[in-house]
């Protein structure tokens, strides 16, 4: 018996070298919609628009089926279609079952991610005009116009849908091309049919049968696609089938909780965003959207794959093949016509929003562990910090902070005085994150469960009873967040009343919200749950965890009057989660693999909105050697959002616990980022206004450097520093690109690098690669602090990269760092622009948003000059004629000896102002 | 808290240095000595001043002017890199991390690191200096009093020691005797056997074909009644499906379907917590400490010692006198009884024996101060748990049903302040635990804290009069006195400045 037993352990240990349990998860042939539709083959889609005319101004058209065939299925209903057209380079194509055919049931839109704002960006169509292809001898085509210089196209027969180059008529993004599409109409069950799926002892009783819909795009000038995240794979996506590639699964997007994720792989984890980017050689970028929350899956088609078919496409154009597949839904698909990378990206979020500003404090450094233990460990550690003087703004507790997993409620033993807590660790400027999940611990003695079964708010099973399924707590239930009156209701749960033992100072953390439920078919809900509505969940499941993290950040808008902008981090995260705080990769390895592809993840979520994201630093599972965790600190702190993070079995990896060393090294790669909070923030902004992520491939900035296209070893944080990690142990040398044709200076040692370049660079264990590029400037500041609160009065210093011109400019925004009054003006928003030996300083602050100020009493107290000439001794400065000394300066502080650089000394001038600094 | 935490004291050498510079201590500093510790003015006084570094040089009026000219902030001790120093008359100086000055938080009990006007810190110095010097005498009262009990507790483990060694010698006298005795019996007993044996053998010859039938089938049944019944009760446990092995057992299969929904719930969140194989451990590890208890069996006490071994010395020569007498007219079950008797006895004085050798194998400090902790335990309950900590032998965290064991005894480390235990249950995905265990001078000899800094990594807190050291409390008198002299004499300039 005890040998037994002893086996036992042993398996169970062994095990979990490889975990990632692929068999509890469906492949593409163990799911009937993915199989059905990867089996059919181009050219089978017999479907034509009729009754193509303008109404209410959009282009509208009924499909239906050329032919009559096969005379024992039902007879195909006519589709309607509509092409509406938006402002800025924006087509939308919807295609639904016609109402007025009574269906079986309204088909599922999602609500709640399109940004009201963006009806009033319509173009109410006037007309539209016919044409005929190939010089009158093709089919006949409706063109509409698009934006200025592009169309947007219906072909009538075979049906198509396009947009095309005004000029030349090149095409740019179609759908149906490949005579792919295919929309299975819901119907009345005959009684022979069996519609029920089994996978693994779980049954989808599947009762409105099959419904799935899916069609190939076409993206033209293009040489790569990239997006639809979140997958741990490549940033470039890597075909899925096709002549020369092995075939594999298609990528997945279906939010899952998937315990110890492997490092490559195109299978689905924690969020969904159906946005895929393509851009190629010509320089061009052009976007795809498609508006669906059920399961999608997608496969990118290898050139060739086509060639059997007998289809016409244009040849002249270099052109890639996608093939999408969803299990319910309508299609409701944007087309964005770029053509820069950054016009796709704002085209997109004309849609589904811009990401939220964040609160200065969560750009800076968060320590999380599972679990800081009681009250003890966290004064504790706060005071290592402090003791080592590592700065850090965020300490986190995990789910065993609470009373046995009831969230909103605290154990008692361990956190008997939760506010005086989060006060101690206030009176730092430190905040607390709390952890708060969508299940609901079933027990009629926790009032948050009494009130949310009585109000009958929780998710139903299909058989009409509130869903009951397993996770942290036991047996729990989940709220249906698809109501708008059940958001509200979560949202007050945030209340300072409401929420005992909460301050002022506390944050949230939304986990398991794909939702992750433990005895649940691939650990999520089952697909026949109902919501509001009787929608069923298998219809909006990607979406449920955005839901989640809309209701959570919402309450906290409430909970401070809405003068606080909220934080909170989510795992699970759909189009438009952007709006509402950040994400990070989720439950990560402490291995070289992992540090390497939290970079083109990061990437991917960065390029799709979710600009605000993060890996674990460390990785969450497993133990990270000291090589690795001084890597993955030194990677992360140009993160956007940066947290160290460890599961409870590892070791305690706070960053002073591998001697001096080590110490020393996690605490400059953690001041770095501090330094460069000025930079960060404004990159935020950014993204705030025009959707533009922080974190951004190399292409979005080069976007005609081929060299770059595919590289995501190497990331821009902004469009001036340029990162790569070191992703390898005892690396004595990197290789990296630097793209464009302008210089790079090593941000340690200000030497000079040239760019359209491969160089091989030495490496040492006090940094990872990090270039500012020659025409840029960079707002930084120098003093290290506790925690960035503590900042806020500290004086600024500009490094000014200079370029073959002896040029360069940049930005600087600031505001409180945390209220909404930045919404009416109350900001400071500069310019820097260096020319002719003259630094300038002029407003950039948008004078119409209101009356609402923002004053700074910071200085700049420092210029340094990258790539000048030395020689000038002064500078004199306007208005006042004062003069200040130039001497050589040290590039940066207190930590590794760094390189001098031509400086500006005391310059006193305040970022608010207008100004003007002559070199003489 | 906050100073001692976060500041590096400075030796107290520098006091008188600070007592001369006092009227610099003004609360607004312009003097561009400011935040500069009084034995580093002289490296400042040049007109032109090398960063420490070497990289570089600056002007004197480069010194302190808010600008970093160095980097590592020699010319400003509010520079990255630089430290602060706080004079804190009235108390200890202190150096600070350049991040604390003028960052809106008062550091220094002098309020000298904020100096910018942005707040205001009042100057508690003397209040913490007094403060100081309460809870530091109260910290040398203890070591007082605690010198005088480990005086007492060295005394006892000294007479302690000297009986545990005469029981030694006793038992190894008695072990000569009684080993003797078994012998002899054993030779006897044998002797029985033999002719038993044979005629047993006769007899049966004779009658073995007809019996033989008749014998053999009720005992099988009898047998084979218990086993079946065994069997049922675990198929039926094993199908209800409740206990915590079956679980593992499925997951050995990787194969989660057949399971209860509650089941496979536990199940998948057990990936990520490892319980359900801890319950398991815990389980196991509870048969085998049952085994522990049977091999202790109290051994007679010293006083009726002496008597009892002068009955074995006469029975033992009775049986020699019997030796001699022909084996049929013995009584053969009160030898076998005998000799029963007395190789249990025999054992019982081994196990006694090799339990005292191992105990003096055991190093119990440089005075055998901690002779005493042998065979004692010393429990703490915290949160769910109770912990019992045994010097010598093991830790265990016990709790509900199950007991974990935390470690077992290895040594004493850093100078007999620790008390190191290894090798304890094996975390899921994680090491095998261990605890260390910190010893400070108190009072009374008592655990009071626990604390699990990583998991599987404990920590214990224990107080004992043992280590309350003579020659600390010279040096903490030593100390003292220079605190009070601190104090007594910004009093004194305090006055004069009134």
């Amino acid at each position: 018996m005890k040998h037994l037993a002893f086996l036992f352990l042993f398996f169970l240990t062994s095990q979990t070298v490889h975990s990632w349990k692929k068999d509890e998860f469906r492949a593409c042939d163990q799911t009937p919609f993915c199989k059905r539709a990867r089996f059919r083959k181009p050219g089978s889609c017999t479907l034509i628009a009729t009754d193509v005319s303008i109404s209410d101004g959009d282009l509208t058209a009924k499909l239906i089926p050329i032919a009559e065939h096969d005379h024992d299925q039902d007879p195909i209903k006519p589709l309607t279609l509509s092409v509406s057209v938006y402002r800025d380079g924006i087509m939308r194509l919807k295609i639904d079952e016609d109402p007025s055919l009574d269906p079986p049931k309204k088909r599922f839109q999602v609500p709640d991610v399109i940004v009201p704002e963006f009806e009033g960006k319509k173009l109410w169509l006037q007309s539209a005009s016919s044409e005929k292809l190939d010089g009158n001898t093709g089919g006949l085509i409706s063109v509409v116009y698009l934006s200025d210089g592009y169309e947007a196209v219906l072909r009538h027969d075979p049906f198509e849908v396009y947009v095309r180059e005004k000029a030349g008529k090149r095409r740019v993004v179609s759908l149906n091309s490949h005579r792919l599409f295919d929309f299975e109409q819901l119907r009345v069950k005959k009684e022979d049919e069996d519609w029920e799926e089994r996978f693994r002892g779980h049954t989808d009783t599947r009762p409105y049968g099959p419904q799935s819909i899916s069609f190939d795009v076409s993206f033209y000038e293009s040489d790569f696609v990239y997006g639809i995240p979140e997958h741990a794979t490549s940033f470039a996506l890597k075909p899925t089938r096709g002549p020369g590639v092995e075939e594999s699964e298609p990528y997945r997007l279906f939010n899952l909780d998937v315990f110890e994720y492997v490092h490559d792989s195109p299978f689905g984890i924690y969020g969904s965003i159906p946005f895929m980017v393509s851009h190629g050689k010509s320089g061009k970028s052009s976007g795809f959207f498609w508006l669906n929350a059920a399961e999608m899956q997608i496969d990118v088609l290898a050139k060739g794959w086509d060639a059997e078919n007998g289809i016409l496409m244009p040849t002249e154009q270099s052109r890639i093949d996608t093939f999408w597949m969803t299990e319910a839904g309508i299609v409701d698909t944007f087309f964005f016509v770029g053509p820069g990378p950054k016009d796709v990206v704002k085209q997109y979020m004309s849609v589904t929003g811009l990401p939220a500003m964040p609160q200065l404090f969560s750009t800076a450094y968060h320590q999380c562990r599972w679990n800081y233990r009681d009250e003890e460990d966290v004064e504790n550690v706060d005071s290592k910090f402090d003791e080592h003087d590592i700065p850090y703004d965020v300490l986190w507790l995990d789910i065993e902070h609470t009373d046995g997993k009831r969230y909103f409620t605290w154990d008692k033993l361990l956190f008997p005085h939760p506010e005086e807590m989060q006060r101690k660790l206030a009176a730092k400027g430190r905040r607390m994150v709390t952890i708060v999940d969508p299940h609901i611990k079933r027990d009629d003695s926790f009032h948050l469960h009494k009130d949310a079964s009585q109000r009958g708010y929780y998710v139903k099973d299909a058989s009409g009873k509130d869903f009951d399924g397993w996770c942290w707590p036991g047996s729990s239930s989940y709220p249906d967040v698809l109501n708008p009156e059940i958001r509200s209701w979560w949202a007050e749960k945030f209340s300072y009343k409401n929420y005992i033992g909460s301050t002022p100072s506390l944050y949230i953390w939304n986990d398991m919200n794909e939702p992750s439920v433990f005895n649940g078919p691939e650990v999520t809900m089952p697909r026949d749950v109902l919501h509001l509505g009787g929608v069923e969940h298998r219809e909006l499941h990607n979406a449920y965890g955005y839901y989640f993290h809309m209701a959570t950040a919402d309450g906290l808008v409430k909970r401070g009057d809405g003068k606080d902008r909220p934080f909170v981090l989510s795992r699970a995260f759909f189009a438009g989660s952007q709006r509402y705080g950040a994400v990070w990769t989720g439950d990560n390895s402490a291995d070289w693999d992992h540090l390497r592809v939290s970079v083109p993840m990061i990437l991917s979520l960065g390029l799709t909105g979710m600009s605000f994201s993060g890996a674990d630093v460390g990785g969450f599972f497993g133990n990270p050697d000291p090589e690795l965790l001084v890597r993955w600190y030194q990677l992360g702190a140009y993160y956007p959002f940066f947290r160290g993070h460890a599961h409870h079995d590892t070791k305690r990896r706070e960053p002073w616990l591998f001697g001096e060393r080590n110490t020393a090294l996690m605490r400059d790669a953690i001041r770095i980022r501090y330094t460069l909070l000025p930079y960060f923030y404004t990159l935020f902004r950014e993204a705030n206004v025009s959707g533009v992520p922080v974190v951004r491939p190399l292409w979005m900035e080069f976007p005609s450097d081929e060299a770059a296209f595919s590289n995501d070893e190497a990331f821009m944080v902004g469009n001036s520093l340029l990162v790569q990690g070191i992703y390898e142990t005892r690396a004595k040398h990197a290789s990296v690109y630097l793209p464009g044709k302008e210089s790079w200076y090593d941000l340690r040692t200000g030497t000079t690098y040239k760019g359209g370049k491969t160089h091989k660079l030495e490496v040492s264990e006090e940094s990872i690669p990090a270039f500012q590029r020659a025409g840029t400037i960079v707002p930084r500041k120098d003093r290290l602090r506790r925690s960035s609160t503590q900042m806020m009065h500290d004086p600024f210093t500009l490094v000014i990269a200079l370029n073959s011109s002896q040029e360069a400019e940049g930005e600087l925004y600031l505001d409180d760092g945390k209220s909404f009054d930045f919404k009416h003006g109350a900001y400071i928003h500069r310019r820097f622009v260096f020319s002719n030996g003259h630094l300038t300083s002029s407003n950039m602050a948008s004078s119409t948003l209101g009356n609402s100020k923002f004053s700074s009493d910071c200085v700049i107290e420092r210029i340094i000059l990258l790539g000048y000439t030395p020689g000038a001794k002064t500078a004199l400065i306007e208005p006042g004629n004062q003069k200040a000394e130039i001497e050589l300066g040290p590039l940066r502080f207190g930590g590794q000896h760094g390189g001098a650089a031509v400086t500006i000394r005391k310059p006193g001038v305040r970022v608010a102002e207008d100004w003007k600094i002559k070199v003489l | 808290m906050k100073l001692t935490l976060s500041v590096i004291n400075l030796s107290l050498v520098f006091f008188s240095l600070i007592i001369s510079s006092h009227e610099s201590s003004s609360s607004l500093p312009s003097n561009s000595f400011l935040g500069i510790p009084p034995q580093d003015e002289e490296y400042f006084n040049g007109e032109i001043i090398k960063c420490k570094n070497g990289s570089k040089k600056f002007t004197k009026t480069q010194l302190n002017d808010d600008f970093c000219d160095c980097p590592d902030g020699t010319d400003e001790p509010a520079c990255p890199g630089g430290k602060f120093y706080c004079k804190n008359v009235g108390h200890s100086p202190s150096l600070l991390y350049s991040s604390r000055v003028n960052d809106g938080i008062c550091d220094c009990c002098d309020g000298s690191d904020e100096y910018d006007g942005k707040v205001k810190c009042p100057n508690t110095c003397i209040k913490a200096g007094k403060v100081a010097i309460e809870s530091f005498k109260r910290k040398i009262e203890v070591y007082q009093e605690g010198i005088a009990l480990r005086k007492q507790e060295i005394e006892q483990a000294k007479r302690a020691v000297a009986r545990d060694k005469a029981e030694l010698s006793g038992l190894e006298k008695e072990r000569e005797v009684v080993g003797k005795l078994v012998n002899q019996l054993d030779e006897l007993v044998r002797k029985l056997e033999q002719e038993h044996q044979e005629n047993e053998d006769k007899m049966r010859e004779a009658q073995n074909e007809k019996v033989e039938n008749e014998k053999n089938g009720p005992e099988e049944n009898a047998d084979n009644q218990i086993e079946p019944m065994k069997t049922s009760d675990v198929e039926k446990r094993w199908q209800s499906g409740k206990s915590p092995s079956d679980q593992n057992e499925k997951d050995g299969d990787d194969s989660s379907e057949g399971l209860s929904r509650e089941e496979l719930g536990q199940l998948v969140a057990s990936r990520w917590t490892g319980k359900v194989k801890e319950i398991d451990q815990a389980k196991n590890d509870q048969e085998n400490g049952g085994q522990d208890a049977g091999y202790k069996e109290s051994v007679a006490d010293n006083a009726s010692h002496q008597s009892w071994l002068n009955k074995i010395q006469e029975t033992a020569q009775h049986f020699l006198n019997l030796f001699s007498a022909p084996v049929a007219n013995l009584d053969a079950n009160q030898i076998r009884k005998e000799y029963n008797d007395y190789t249990a006895k025999l054992s019982d004085i081994d196990s006694r024996i090799s339990s005292l050798t191992g105990k003096f194998k055991h190093d119990f400090g440089k005075e055998n101060e901690f002779y005493l902790f042998y065979d004692r335990c010393f429990e703490l309950e915290q949160d769910k748990y109770v912990y019992e900590v045994c010097p010598f032998k093991d830790a265990k965290q016990k709790g509900g049903n199950s007991e974990t064991l935390l470690g077992n005894w290895v040594e004493f480390g850093n100078s007999y302040r620790l008390m190191l235990f290894t090798d304890g249950h094996k975390c899921w995905n994680g090491p095998d635990r261990h605890l260390k265990v910190k010893l400070r001078c108190g009072l009374k000899t008592e655990l009071t804290g626990m604390d699990e800094p990583s998991r599987c990594e404990y920590a214990a807190l224990m107080y004992t009069p043992v280590l309350c050291l003579e020659e600390k409390v010279e040096e903490f008198k030593q100390k003292l006195e220079s605190m009070n002299q601190v104090q007594e004499q910004e009093q004194r300039w305090g006055h004069d400045e009134l």
